[in-house]
């Protein structure tokens, strides 16, 4: 049994397990709250209840007072669901989301293409158009398989009869595992979206570069194609990571685009190029390749990564090393089952990264 | 989408960033004097993130309603005669510790905090800083208060404050305060903003209010709360300073960095304290002082300190010797105070054949080797009616001014003696930090008030011991010595029908 806890202003929705608060669902799932006690007394994650039940738990008579229980104030720290709950936290809004409406969709698999030995391209016919923003998500139903799965769309937005998928096979996975094996042409599979906060800032006018890992190239390429297409002048710079030549896909498509577009620039990057390959470009991790491309030195631009956790995490740390902070940083971490298993404790310095 | 009132950020800033004027006639530099004297780069204040959304208005609305939720436990604490009920008598001196020692800090930070409140140039850290010292002012507020009740039935509580300018353990708190408070505003915010109101402040709190639930202390327990529910406030600003420090200039990194490794050093020598309190003074114990340690500084810190190494902060690397002394600490501490009873505002004892155990099972690879049978010693000294005590006076350490008694930690009996020559005099220190705190301001702490050199130099009553009891307005034979015998320990007994 769970309940559906809906966050606002920014429309962000966590599944609540029973005896769960809300705050351990919310970072668990990847959505920021503010807090910092973690256990009733300071009042950090203080949020208006907008619909439903909650119990206010272990909340402390003086960091949440009778008045404010009156009015429906409950700390996120402590209270858990008793059914279904719109909440209202203290977070901002970003300006540059648009905030397209969640539906449900039917599609109909119209391409399975080889992207690398490990990375299939996924193309689905829409049953109706789906308006979203470069760089989000979709959540896919399978058949037969438990819980859905998040895949970012890599596709620019100005398609929106169709979108394509670019999924990495996970060992042991049972959903990539389906789609890597037993998903064939015409198959009709069922998702809802758009999600996430993951899409260009365009209002702010700084250059931009996407540091993108294995098929963390997906949201980068959506966000990319869109950017050119709407004619953006600004300085672009992918940064592609891969292990070997077989595993850099779509390099031919970014090598395309730099020859029409004199505002972006691609450098592709990898760690473990095989001797055959004959590699000419950068060895050694994606991260590396944007330091030595930049000096060391990522003041005053906006950055956009999207991979695996130890590819963001090693790239903020160089960002952050070249003096580009938390504000100018925006992620997509592809978190599978097994990176679940090694949670690290993190302290409440950071909100998002 | 056109919200009918304003929301919260918005409200916010027109009651803060508002506020604030332009220099247009005078000097800003003269308006803030001290911002550029540490060598702080501050590029630009407009960067400051706002750590909290609190106006003055909903903040004393708040403030005020948790007041009269205190004072009404408070009440009910009196006249259920809430002393009778804690766990036994011994406990009291915990509170005697805290209230001589910790809660002049909490005054010290008020005062601090109106400083930087006035003296940064951002106006949406003035603001928060400003707010956080009226906290301060409203907790020891509320602990004088909450104590006063005590007051009335122990000893040791009634001079607090003149105990506080003059006993010698009692220096370790008031110039760790003042080191802070002589700093200027940024080295200020690190100090206490930052590395004990942020990083350290759960080792100080937890054990108090966990200490006194255990024991049966509702009062302390409650203003315990009724304090935390404003550090949420104090550890957002703790955060919200060091990273817009680091992220202003990169030459502001090294000044951070000596700041945080100074003040983490003098945070955890002041625990030394805590870590007393918690494994000899709570009649029905928390957590061993290590444990504390283990789950505050070395789990929750250790989460921090990696957060911060993205900006190139790094651990202080005398952590080592801290994760060592973490099996030490609280028995030398509490040898310390044992030996020089006489001279303290509060009692000691030897711990109990149970309490020993306790103890043993706590720290199984010191306490049976080092400690055990130096009670077990002064216990059966005790018993043949020869208590012992020294009469002589300690060497203090030049910077933290405990008295030189912790030990080197690749031989636990031997005592550390570090010093260092400053201007052909010789200064003596506890430890390496401590040596090297002094190196890097030797004009600061050559000024230290160290009381044995002012009782030896005749400035504390003069004379002899006895003088210098009467100038810390102890009344011998009845606040201090140890708990057996005590004035405390008859009425106790009186209370509880014991003969």
């Amino acid at each position: 049994m769970s309940y559906q806890v809906t966050i606002e202003p920014t429309g962000d929705i966590i599944e609540v397990e029973e005896g769960q608060t809300i705050l351990n669902a919310a970072l668990r799932q990847g959505v920021w709250l503010p807090f910092a006690c973690g256990h009733g007394t300071c009042a950090t994650c203080k949020c208006q209840l907008v619909e439903g039940e909650a119990d206010q738990g272990e909340a402390s008579p003086f960091a949440l007072l009778d008045t404010e229980r009156d009015d429906g104030k409950i700390l996120a720290c402590c209270a858990i669901p008793e059914s279904d709950l719109v909440i209202e936290a203290e977070i901002d809004v970003d300006p540059d989301f648009a905030g397209h409406l969640v539906e449900d969709y039917t599609a109909t698999v119209s391409a399975i293409e080889t992207l690398s030995p490990t990375i299939k391209g996924l193309t689905l016919a829409l049953d109706r158009d789906m308006t979203f923003q470069a760089g989000q998500y979709i959540n896919l139903q399978l058949p037969g398989i438990e819980g859905t799965r998040a895949f970012s769309i890599a596709n620019a937005p100005s398609n929106p009869g169709q979108i394509e998928l670019h999924i990495r096979e996970i060992p042991d996975g049972a959903a990539t595992g389906y789609i890597h094996h037993k998903l064939k042409v015409g198959d009709n599979i069922e998702f809802s979206g758009p999600y996430g906060q993951f899409f260009v800032r365009k209002s702010d006018p700084k250059d931009v570069l996407f540091i993108a890992g294995g098929s963390g190239l997906s949201s980068p390429e959506s966000m990319i194609l869109d950017l050119l297409e709407s004619g953006d002048e600004r300085q672009i710079t992918l940064f592609q990571g891969a292990r070997n030549g077989s595993e850099l896909y779509h390099r031919e498509r970014f090598e395309q685009l730099t020859e029409h577009h004199s505002n972006f620039t691609y450098v592709p990057a990898l760690n473990e190029p095989t001797e055959e390959e004959n590699w000419q470009g950068f060895i050694g991790f994606v991260h590396e390749a944007a330091a030595a491309h930049f000096q060391g030195k990522f003041a005053d631009h906006k950055a956009y990564l999207c991979g695996p956790p130890l590819m963001i995490d090693a790239a903020i740390n160089a960002l952050m090393q070249g003096r580009l902070f938390e504000k100018d940083i925006h992620m997509e971490k592809f978190v599978t089952a097994a990176d679940g298993a090694k949670e690290v404790q993190r302290s409440a310095l950071f909100k998002r990264i | 989408m056109s919200p009918k009132k304003l929301n919260l950020k918005d409200k916010y800033k027109l009651l803060t960033r508002d506020l604030d004027w332009e220099f247009s006639y005078e000097d800003r530099k003269e308006a803030f004097p001290y911002e550029e004297f540490e060598g702080i780069k501050i590029t630009d204040w407009d960067k400051w993130e706002d750590p909290f959304r609190l106006t003055m208005e909903s903040y004393w609305k708040y403030q005020a309603e948790k007041e009269k939720k205190l004072y009404a436990i408070y009440d009910a604490f009196a006249q259920n005669n809430g002393q009778t009920n804690v766990t036994d008598a011994r406990y009291v001196n915990a509170l005697k510790l805290f209230l001589t020692g910790v809660s002049p800090g909490e005054h010290a930070a008020h005062l601090g905090f109106a400083f930087t409140g006035r003296q940064m140039g951002g106006i949406g850290a003035r603001v928060a800083a400003q707010m956080q010292s009226i906290d301060e002012l409203r907790h020891i507020q509320t602990q004088i208060h909450a104590m006063s009740h005590y007051n009335k039935f122990f000893d040791g509580f009634d001079e607090f404050n003149h105990m506080h300018d003059r006993l010698w353990y009692l220096s370790v708190p008031k110039s760790f305060f003042e080191d802070a408070r002589t700093a200027g505003p940024f080295e200020f915010m690190i100090a206490i903003g930052f590395s004990f109101e942020y990083v350290l402040t759960n080792l100080l709190f937890v054990p108090f209010m966990s200490g006194a639930a255990y024991n049966g202390d509702m009062a302390t327990v409650t203003f315990g709360f009724s304090a935390q529910s404003d550090e949420a406030r104090h550890m957002t600003l703790g955060l919200e300073i060091i990273k817009f420090l680091l992220e202003q200039h990169e030459d502001n990194l090294p000044i951070v960095q000596k700041w945080l490794d100074k003040w983490l050093w003098r945070g955890y020598r002041l625990l030394t304290l805590v870590a007393m309190m918690m494994d000899y003074m709570l009649p029905q114990k928390v957590m061993s002082w290590q444990e504390a340690w283990e789950l505050y500084f070395e789990d929750a810190g250790g989460a921090l300190f990696k957060d911060l190494e993205r900006y190139g902060i790094k651990m202080p690397d005398y952590t080592d010797t801290i994760k060592q002394e973490k099996e030490h600490l609280s028995h030398q501490a509490w040898w310390i105070f044992y030996q020089y009873t006489h001279a303290a505002a509060f009692h000691t004892w030897t711990p109990s054949a149970e309490e020993m155990d306790w103890l043993s099972e706590k720290y199984p690879d010191t306490f049976d080797k080092y400690y055990r049978p130096r009670w077990e010693l002064a216990a059966e000294m005790e018993a043949k009616g020869e208590r012992f005590y020294t009469t002589g006076l300690p060497q203090l350490c030049q910077t933290c001014q405990i008295p030189m008694a912790f030990t080197e930690m690749s031989d636990p009996t031997q005592v550390v003696y570090r010093e260092s020559i400053y201007n052909d005099e010789r200064f003596h220190f506890c430890s390496d930090p401590c040596k090297s705190i002094f190196d890097n301001e030797p004009e600061k702490y050559v000024n230290a008030w160290l009381p044995v050199h002012q009782i030896l130099q005749g400035n504390c009553g003069g004379g002899g011991l006895d003088k210098v009891i009467e100038y810390y307005h102890l009344e011998d034979g009845v606040a201090n010595l140890d708990f057996e015998g005590s004035p405390d320990a008859e009425r106790w007994k009186d209370w509880k029908g014991v003969a």
